[in-house]
């Protein structure tokens, strides 16, 4: 009976922490777009708290840089248990035009942490990355719930 | 006006049960528009594996140039593979792609063909906006309206431009019409150099003269043509275009001398400090200050630094022209520099 309250609610609420492990901000512009009257991801029940300690979904943007890979694994951690994590965009899944010989930066961000979903473009579109979430999150979240028991 | 007020809330109450129960994006938002490039569409059987597509992309990991295995009845084809959590939909390589009709297709933008039609010439014609004085005499007097105003400013275009040089002809600020030599660059590069250096070493053996220079005077050198042109025909073997060259590189060349009196110098190694590029040092063993010109920048901070004044700086201008003789001759303009006084006049 709890189980299957918490399923419905996990999957009409989603809380999503956007991290940006360094990259050049055209996928942050794209996921602050999401919030725009336009695409309205609140009316998905999607929260953006940036906050990892409320986080169900974690946003990575960016090719994971020297400095991120130990505030990633941080981040991860302190998100809570049921989470998932969503690469939006090249960076996080294969270091996209960063990823030069003699480059400095750690992609794919998937050697760091377990990355669940992957929005693959540069950037990727609003309305992509919101099917994205929709499509994976409420499913992924309430298996992993399940698994944790 | 109560009722406008009910009108608005029933609309609200309305639209509230409508979202709440049935939250979706519209349409329009979530399709794509039919202008938005989108990954590239590769056609296999077209590409002949030249791998254009692969050195013009951006992105390290994105395409990649495969092929398949050979069955008994004919060779495995090439193509490119484009891997879609790397690539930007750039559509670089939907460009660049030779083949017709295209191999990769990404977008419709890119697959203008500008139809070919420049004339072969050795000249590009520039005009260079810092000069021109806007007086569109080269516009009236281009026989195929190639020069034309974009944004106040006067631009060639290099698809009609026939290199007839009329324009240079009538320009009446010199420099303002540039025809640029774009075979060999190199080469023009080296004569550059030999002209600038043969110069600077004729000022620096004319030491006498300059030290002692009066203030606010100036020294007029000759520097004939004919002592370089020998080796400029080794460089560049046509006349007109080495003439061009040089005199292109005299007429806006200004070159800086930094003399060095060592018979008055003290030794005080102060400029050895301030150098910024290490070109000052002492010699220990023959006690003098030895100055390398080839990493000095003539920046003249040592000419500022030194206390006894024993270091010159000196600005030369320079102009050619054909003397009574019909010889080309360098007219150098030396003078020494103005800078102690530019600083106190502040």
């Amino acid at each position: 009976m709890l189980d299957a309250i918490k399923d419905v609610v996990r999957k009409s609420s989603i809380h999503v922490c956007i991290v940006n492990c360094g990259g050049c901000n055209g996928c942050d512009v794209e996921l602050v777009a999401l919030l725009s009257p336009r695409y309205d991801l609140e009316q998905y029940g999607i929260y953006v708290h940036n906050n990892p300690r409320e986080a169900d979904v974690l946003l990575l943007t960016g090719a994971v840089t020297e400095q991120w890979i130990e505030n990633l694994r941080r981040i991860y951690t302190k998100a809570p248990e049921p989470k998932i994590v969503v690469a939006v965009g090249n960076c996080p899944q294969s270091g996209d035009v960063f990823n030069q010989e003699g480059g400095k930066v750690h992609a794919p961000a998937s050697d760091f942490i377990p990355v669940d979903a992957e929005i693959p473009g540069c950037p990727p579109r609003p309305s992509e990355i919101l099917e994205a979430i929709l499509t994976v999150a409420p499913g992924a979240i309430a298996s992993k719930g399940r698994n944790q028991k | 006006m109560s009722s406008l007020i009910w009108y608005l809330y029933d609309f609200a109450r309305k639209a509230w049960i409508e979202g709440f129960t049935n939250a979706k994006s519209k349409h329009d938002i979530v399709e794509k528009p039919s202008r938005f490039r989108d990954f590239p569409e590769v056609k296999k059987e077209l590409c002949i594996g030249c791998g254009a597509c692969t050195s013009s992309c951006p992105s390290p990991n994105a395409i990649k140039l495969i092929r398949e295995t050979d069955d008994e009845h004919k060779e495995g084809l090439t193509f490119p593979v484009i891997n879609k959590s790397a690539c930007i939909r750039c559509g670089f390589c939907a460009e660049v792609c030779p083949t017709n009709p295209k191999t990769l297709l990404c977008g419709e933008n890119h697959l203008i063909h500008p139809e070919f039609n420049i004339i072969p010439s050795q000249r590009e014609f520039i005009v260079d906006n810092f000069l021109c004085i806007k007086c569109k005499k080269c516009i009236k007097q281009c026989p195929v309206d190639a020069i034309d105003v974009v944004d106040d400013k006067v631009q060639v275009d290099p698809l009609k431009c026939i290199s007839c040089e009329q324009c240079l002809d009538v320009c009446p600020v010199n420099g303002a019409m540039k025809g640029l030599y774009i075979d060999n660059l190199e080469d023009q590069k080296k004569l550059i150099l030999l002209v600038v250096n043969t110069l600077e070493k004729f000022i620096e053996k004319e030491d006498d003269k300059l030290r002692n220079l009066p203030k606010d005077s100036l020294v007029n050198l000759e520097f004939p043509l004919s002592n370089i042109w020998d080796k400029a025909m080794e460089i560049i073997p046509d006349e007109k275009i080495a003439l061009d060259i040089i005199i292109n590189t005299i007429s806006r060349l200004k070159i800086r001398t930094i003399d060095w009196n060592s018979d008055e110098c003290k030794k005080c190694q102060l400029c050895i400090g301030e150098c910024p590029t290490g070109a000052i040092s002492f010699d220990k063993q023959k006690d003098t200050i030895v100055r390398d010109s080839n990493k000095c920048l003539r920046c003249s901070i040592c000419y500022q630094t030194c206390p006894f004044g024993v270091i010159k700086y000196f600005i030369s201008k320079f102009s050619i022209n054909l003397n009574e003789d019909d010889e080309y001759i360098i007219y150098i303009t030396v003078k020494a520099s103005q800078l102690d006084n530019d600083l106190l006049r502040g």
